[in-house]
């Protein structure tokens, strides 16, 4: 079997066999042991078993694309026949939905070092998430008392647990990010995009008798919705003028039953003939010019669409097909203005916020955006990178006073996926997606620390915590390592932990970018303000939790280490989350490994731009060498360096005392304590209206519409009215009379019955006689006449 | 209204010229008949006012007869028969009849208002 | 595809018995040898009526299942009618009894004996009148297949009406508290609708000539029938082509024929300034989309909806409302294309104001089965808004594939939306047989109190949330999809009502079966669901699954029908619309189409 129809077997059966667990847990899961005990082992085998066939799906693909070193600037591979077509990608259907004339939508894979890599982080950090929920969700495999939900009638509710419902959901959550990283085509994206959603709705929502959780689960789906919203716009811009929503080119029998290229996405905007070169599609073009086409003979069409296109006609649905797909990537990867739900979904189990933070989901917003990349023009990218600076600020400085454990680390995840947005938008393809395999290691280590934290202590709050060190040494350790990854240390230019590589690459990129386009060097200083921000908040944490003596006795007693199923994978993430970024002699290496998926056209570089002015992105190769590397460096260095003391000199020495600058600093401390009054902004302007324009329509049925409704009845009601008082009166008036006249003749005539016999007699003889009068003379008259 | 009758029988009498002739029982079939009308109407008794009817009756079968007979009608005229005389036996019969039936009635009327007196009798007024 | 290839012979018997079969139950139940007294007697009779109708649907529907196809049954992939039946009935105004099913309605008409099984095992708890409410219920099915199935305006227009009054029955003397203003209300609008549809069938039929048709027309249509041999349909033919006097017609194919004529006497007839198509069609379209219903003739639907019982409510969401996008797409488009594509934007319009508008509606209702009602509201404004784009095809190329696109999304729409809105329906009747209110403020914990039936209701939900992977996805996408190429601007607004329709049907799946504890009255008698109302349940949710995940099982029906049907009026747009030069520059605004065109 060749390669081309062992990666989509393989991966695709990675895929599938989570669902397969989701259903058998559906509906077996209550009878799988006591309580459902070995769903967690279903669930577990599923995801292993999508582990161990992503790995071996990654050999095949070493075996047929070695990594080498970075030679920059070029393709890389061994395919030599797709070097000059761009990176190697395998691209096909499985299974059609809809297809109707030359419209056509499927379910299929495009699979390349990409999707690899990233089907091994994901069902990776599953397994390790799978393997410590195992752990971490015992409560329910009993009744559980939940002690946040108060009942009407006093008391806390008892409830049976649910541990087989939580792996059922856990299982369809990898189904649903792994599809979307297989994803052949955009559709089939927001297909898993909804089912992503839907699943972390589930999730957020496990302790669903709390009011808290079940709203957070909505408010998580609804914002998403709302970056759904502009991902169907994006999605029909595409649609519409294209009439593919394919990554790659596709072969189909044609009406003749040939073989017919049909260029997919890519193809369309980066055409192979000009070089991979972007440019707005044809289709685009016709579209906006359809005046113009409609009066033009339909022969020359075809020989004005570069003219038009010339014109800049079309490249406004490029930019908005572009920002509508970055929407819905907003709203996923939670970046500014949609990211008020993540730190709301804490409320789910935590290692679900591991899950929903590091792999899975927010993940799922930066890997569209790194998969869409070749169709994204400059202006789009500027758009992207500015959604990501403002995001890593607002995220970091909330993150700086919160004291929620779990919050923090959600703002960081937050701040960190605007790092990687920003890179992404810098023209760091390759940086920005380096980060987010590196920051899947280690924010999840970091979640997992948190969840044994909060395991042994039973509080979130970091106030009531202090000195764990020495109670938990290993998940301390585990977690100086995450803390230490994510704030990038390392000796320069010797060695450093997986994030020292990623955010480096970042912040040259940005230096990079900032140098090009100096009207745009703030972004270079969010990243690297955003780095001291990110190291100070990030030790304030550890030290807060740690170092120093313990704050509350009572919970210093109780806590505990956790146990080896719990541990176990903190160790195995940490030694990745050191290890990640490390390029072995030979070059094998994440970097080097994601270069083969790197968009064609995208190496060298791109000018362009039209609704911000003409942009330059330096091609990221670029970064990499000389001066800007060396600045880039030490800025890190020292940004992270400045950081960590500031946090020693708060936390852990306690010279500077968080109070007092807390006071100092009042309005700016609970602006930010108030998380920048985001949710009641939002509250204020979209929740409100929309449920004032909600009762508004519905008043409008009942008080407008069912009042003419009422009011057309209301008349006719009185116009029957009206009729029936004519039938009553005139009509049935004249009957009367007619009635009436008879009987009162009748009663007069009776007068003349007297009963006198004798007057009968005389009546008689009087009516005789008249009659013989009146007759004689009538005879006589008619004799004469 | 007897005037009137006269009047109308008088050209007849004048008509006959000789002996009797059927006007001269018309004539008295007129008086008959007239007298018992009178009765019929002045008389508050019901008695009376039978006997009157027996009049009226009687003045009509005069007149049957007189125009029955084939000796007082001209010559050449056809012959009817015994018509005139079945009808008048018919009529006495049905006076006979009449009269039980109205005695009966005047008696029982008797009894109940003790009197016979017609015009006491307007039970059958409307 | 050659129409009249796709002739059998006159086949009386599937159609006519799928048809008339619950009218005949119907009348055998209402004979006084039926005691009233044996109740179950009656429901089971009428269950067994209507498993044997839809068995009977299914028979001719899915061929293979039932081992060798017959020549009654639906070969999938033939666009023209099927299993035709043709008798005279009225023969002075040539009334025909003319019975068929295509690839639009076959799928109607199975999704209708499948929700008439379901609704009728879902009577059981009716308890009041059971024999009249059963025998009604019977007609009612019987009404609803004679439209779908009808050809013949003048069958189409009666069955239409013998559907209305047993719904208005069945909502009036069984339904709730305020069930004689809502089936008041529900009369007088739909009659409303049917009146304004009578004056339009009566203008066609006067105006309409069978004369201008060619033969092959004639045959096509089945106004002479192609089953009769060669020489007595030369007959039938000349004696219609050399009548003195104009020959009318109640054939809706024929009539399709004659509005497609470029020398279409709809068009060219006048009245009060605007064309006869054109009043038609308003008309038509009128007494359709009180049936869908669109905003703003939607207020009858929430009143019905809550008083109704709940298998009525079934039916009525899940069958009544489809009528009406059936008409328009079997009657108003074909028969008055010129007018179709003038008013689009009409159409357009008003589905789009529904979605939004219901959406929000639903939004604030505090009434359970009022908010799902809303819903079907914004449902079905996607069906109005997929049927509408149909006139994106006017432009330079006449490209048919994204206004294909839009009609099957709005086909599909249809029967997910059949299979959703009486899943919801059912799932609100059952909470309401437990615990007899509806009131969203008063429900809560309902998922620890039936786990079981939760499950399915959340599935069911999703389901018209419009979730990938359940039925309510496929048909919301491609409309959706398909609407950018007529309006930006509508396509705009119609993707914003995901956010509104997630918002909704969270929220309320959130207050009744999230949360710690039940909140309302009669909290004891929340048990769990019974074996009857789950084998209710599992067949919707089932087929909600089905659908969203196997979307070709619907379309092998339905596309190929839709397709023709589009293609066809591409085809006239361009033939007989754009030849009038006058039109040209108008139709240009719109989107020139795909671009997928190999290279």
């Amino acid at each position: 079997m060749d390669i081309a129809a062992q990666l989509p077997l393989l991966l695709g059966l990675a895929w599938l066999v989570p669902l397969a667990s989701f259903v058998a847990i559906l509906f077996f899961g209550p009878r799988m042991g006591p309580h459902g005990r070995n769903a967690a082992w279903v669930a577990t085998a599923a995801i292993v078993t999508s582990l161990v066939l992503s790995l071996l799906a990654a050999g095949t693909w070493l075996g047929a694309h070695p990594v080498q070193a970075a030679h920059h600037g070029g393709s890389h591979g061994s395919d030599h026949s797709a070097e000059a077509a761009g990176p190697v990608a395998y691209a096909g259907d499985w299974y059609t939905l809809y297809q109707g004339g030359g419209l056509r939508l499927s379910i299929g894979w495009y699979i390349d070092a990409l999707t690899v890599a990233m089907f091994v982080v994901v069902t990776f950090i599953a397994t390790c998430i799978h393997v410590y929920a195992s752990g971490y969700m015992h409560d329910e495999l009993h009744d559980v008392t939940d002690h946040e939900v108060h009942l009407s009638g006093g008391g806390h509710l008892h409830r049976p647990g649910r541990f087989p419902r939580f792996f059922q959901a856990l299982s369809l959550f990898c189904f649903s990010m792994l599809g979307i990283v297989i994803a052949g085509n955009l559709a089939m994206v927001f297909v898993f995009w909804e089912l992503v959603g839907i699943c972390s709705w589930f999730l957020i929502g496990f302790y669903y008798e709390r009011t808290s959780a079940s709203t957070a689960a909505n408010k998580a789906f609804i914002v998403n919705r709302v970056g759904d919203f502009g991902m169907l716009i994006g999605l029909m811009a595409l649609w519409g003028a294209l009439g593919t929503l394919q990554f790659a080119d596709s072969k189909a029998a044609g009406p003749d039953g040939a073989q017919v290229v049909r260029p997919g996405l890519f193809g369309l905007v980066r055409p192979a003939e000009g070089g991979h070169a972007l440019q707005v599609p044809d289709g685009m073009v016709k579209f906006a010019a359809a005046d113009l086409v409609a009066t033009t003979p339909a022969a020359e069409v075809a020989a004005k669409i570069d003219d038009w296109r010339s014109m800049g006609l079309g490249r406004w649905l490029l930019f908005i097909a572009g920002v509508g797909i970055f929407c819905g990537c907003v709203g996923k990867s939670a970046q500014f203005p949609l990211f008020v739900w993540l730190p709301d979904a804490m409320e789910g189990p935590t290692p679900v916020s591991a899950l929903v933070h590091s792999a899975t989901m927010v993940a799922a917003g930066v890997y569209l955006v790194g998969r869409f990349y070749p169709v994204l023009t400059p202006d789009v990218l500027l758009v992207i990178a500015y959604v990501g600076a403002i995001t890593l600020f607002i995220a970091a400085t909330i993150a700086l006073v919160a004291n929620d454990i779990k919050r923090v680390l959600a703002y960081s995840t937050v701040s960190q996926l605007g790092y990687m947005m920003l890179a992404l938008g810098v023209g760091g393809w390759a940086a920005g997606l380096f980060h987010l395999v590196t920051h899947a290691f280690f924010k999840s280590l970091l979640f997992l620390c948190s969840g044994s934290v909060i395991h042994a202590c039973h509080t979130n709050d970091m106030r009531k915590m202090g000195g764990l060190a020495r109670v938990m040494p290993w998940t301390a350790g585990t977690m100086l390592v995450g803390c230490l990854a994510i704030i990038g240390a390392g000796v320069p230019f010797v060695i450093g932990l997986s994030g020292y590589y990623s955010k480096d690459a970042i912040l040259a990129q940005a230096l990079s970018f900032s140098r090009a386009n100096p009207a745009h060097s703030i972004l270079f200083l969010a990243v690297a303000g955003g780095a001291f921000l990110t190291a100070f908040y990030m030790f304030r944490l550890w030290f807060m939790t740690f170092a120093g003596e313990p704050r509350d006795h009572h919970v210093a007693d109780h806590a505990h280490e956790s146990p080896g199923v719990m541990v176990a994978p903190l160790v195995v993430l940490a030694v990745l989350a050191v290890a990640a970024g490390w390029t072995l002699p030979g070059g094998f290496g994440l970097p080097n490994l994601l270069e083969q998926a790197r968009p064609a056209g995208t190496a060298e570089g791109m000018t362009g731009g039209f609704v911000f002015g003409n942009l330059t992105f330096p091609a990221e190769h670029e970064s990499h060498e000389g001066a800007i590397h060396v600045t880039a460096t030490l800025t890190a260095f020292a940004t992270a360096l400045a950081g960590v003391v500031l946090a020693a000199l708060m936390y852990l020495v306690r010279i500077i005392s968080p109070a007092v600058v807390a006071t100092i600093f009042r309005p700016v401390y609970s602006f930010l304590a108030g998380r920048w009054y985001f949710d009641e902004l939002y509250h204020a302007l979209f929740v409100l209206p929309a449920l004032g324009i909600a009762e508004l329509a519905s008043g409008t049925d009942r008080g407008v519409i069912d009042r003419i409704i009422e009011g057309l009845a209301w008349t006719a009601r009185q116009l029957a009215g009206i009729d029936a008082w004519i039938d009553r009166t005139i009509v049935d008036g004249l009957v009367n009379a007619t009635a009436n006249a008879t009987w009162h003749a009748g009663l007069e005539l009776k007068k003349l019955q007297t009963g006198h016999l004798r007057q009968y007699v005389m009546f008689i003889v009087v009516g005789t006689v008249a009659l013989f009068v009146l007759a004689s003379l009538l005879f006589r008259t008619s004799m004469a006449g | 209204m007897t005037g009137s009758c006269v009047g109308a029988v008088v050209p007849l009498l004048a008509s006959a010229g000789d002996g009797v002739s059927v006007a001269h029982y018309l004539v008295v079939g007129a008086i008959l008949f007239t007298a018992g009308i009178v009765c019929m109407a002045v008389k508050r008794n019901a008695l009376g006012v039978l006997m009157g009817i027996e009049l009226v009756l009687n003045g009509a079968n005069v007149n049957f007869v007189a125009f029955a007979s084939p000796y007082l009608r001209g010559q050449g005229a056809a012959s009817l028969g015994l018509d005139g005389q079945v009808i008048a036996l018919f009529v006495i019969l049905l006076a006979a009849a009449e009269a039980a039936v109205a005695l009966a009635i005047t008696l029982n009327f008797y009894n109940n208002h003790a009197t016979v007196d017609v015009d006491r009798a307007d039970d059958l007024k409307g | 595809m050659d129409a009249a290839a796709s002739i059998t012979q006159p086949a009386l018997w599937p159609l006519t018995a799928i048809v008339f079969l619950p009218a005949l139950v119907a009348a055998f139940l209402s004979l006084p040898i039926v005691p009233k007294a044996r109740e179950e007697f009656i429901r089971w009779t009428t269950l067994f009526t209507t498993a044997v109708v839809f068995v009977l649907s299914l028979w001719m529907a899915w061929p293979q299942l039932f081992g060798a196809a017959g020549p009654a049954q639906f070969r999938l992939g033939d666009t023209g009618m099927q299993a035709v039946v043709k008798l005279p009935w009225i023969r002075a105004f040539g009334i025909e009894y003319l019975l068929g099913v295509d690839g639009i309605s076959l799928p109607l008409v199975v999704l209708t004996t499948f929700l008439s099984m379901l609704a009728a095992a879902a009577s059981w708890p009716i308890t009041k009148h059971v024999k009249a409410y059963h025998v009604l219920f019977l007609l009612l099915e019987t009404g609803m297949l004679g439209v779908f199935v009808s050809l013949d305006f003048f069958l189409f227009y009666v069955f239409w009406e013998v559907m209305l009054l047993p719904m208005y029955f069945l909502i009036g003397i069984w339904g709730g508290p305020r069930r004689e203003y809502a089936a008041i209300k529900f009369f007088l609008y739909t009659l409303l609708g049917s009146v304004l549809m009578l004056l339009a069938i009566l203008m066609l039929y006067f105006t309409s000539d069978l004369r201008q048709l060619s033969p092959e027309q004639l045959l096509a249509s089945h106004v002479v029938s192609p089953a009769l041999d060669a020489g007595a349909q030369a007959d039938a033919v000349r004696a219609v082509r050399d009548a003195k006097a104009p020959v009318h017609t109640f054939n809706l194919l024929a009539l399709a024929q004659i509005g497609q004529l470029p020398n279409s006497p709809f068009a060219a007839t006048q009245i009060w300034g605007m064309s006869l198509e054109k009043w038609a069609f308003l008309l038509l379209l009128i007494g359709f989309v009180i049936k869908v219903p669109v905003v703003p003739v939607h207020t009858w639907l929430p009143d019905a909806h809550v008083e109704a019982p709940t298998p009525i409510s079934m039916i009525l969401a899940g069958v009544l409302l489809k009528l009406g996008g059936y008409g328009i797409l079997r009657i108003c488009y074909p028969i008055c294309p010129g007018a179709g594509l003038d008013l689009a934007w009409l159409v357009c319009g008003l589905g789009v104001v529904s979605m939004v508008y219901g959406a929000f509606a639903a939004l604030a209702q505090k009434d359970f089965k009022r908010m799902v009602a809303y819903s079907s509201v914004s449902h079905m404004g996607y069906v109005m808004l997929g049927l509408g784009v149909w006139s994106a095809v006017a432009g330079h190329d006449y490209r048919w594939d994204a206004w294909a696109q839009g009609v099957n999304g709005a086909m599909f729409q249809m029967l997910a939306h059949g299979i959703s809105s009486a899943g919801m329906f059912f799932m609100v009747g059952v909470l309401y047989d437990r615990v007899h209110h509806r009131n969203l403020e008063e429900f809560g914990g309902i998922f620890n109190r039936m786990p079981v039936y939760s499950g399915l209701a959340i599935a069911v939900f999703f389901a018209g949330l419009g979730l990938p992977g359940l039925c309510g996805f496929i048909g919301e996408v491609l409309v959706t999809l398909s609407s950018w190429n007529y309006s930006r601007a509508l396509a705009v607004v119609s993707a914003f009502t995901v956010i509104l329709t997630a918002a909704y049907i969270l929220w309320a799946i959130q207050r009744v079966y999230l949360g710690a504890e039940y909140k309302g009255p009669h909290g004891d008698h929340l048990t769990a669901i019974t074996p009857r109302e789950l084998a209710i349940a599992t067949p919707l949710v089932f087929f909600a699954i089905l659908f969203g995940v196997a979307p070709q099982i619907l379309f092998n029906y339905v596309a190929p029908s839709v397709n023709r049907q589009v293609e066809t009026l591409a085809d006239w747009t361009r033939r007989v619309h754009d030849a009038k030069p006058a039109s040209v520059a108008a139709i240009g605004e719109q989107g020139p189409g795909q671009d997928v065109a190999a290279r």
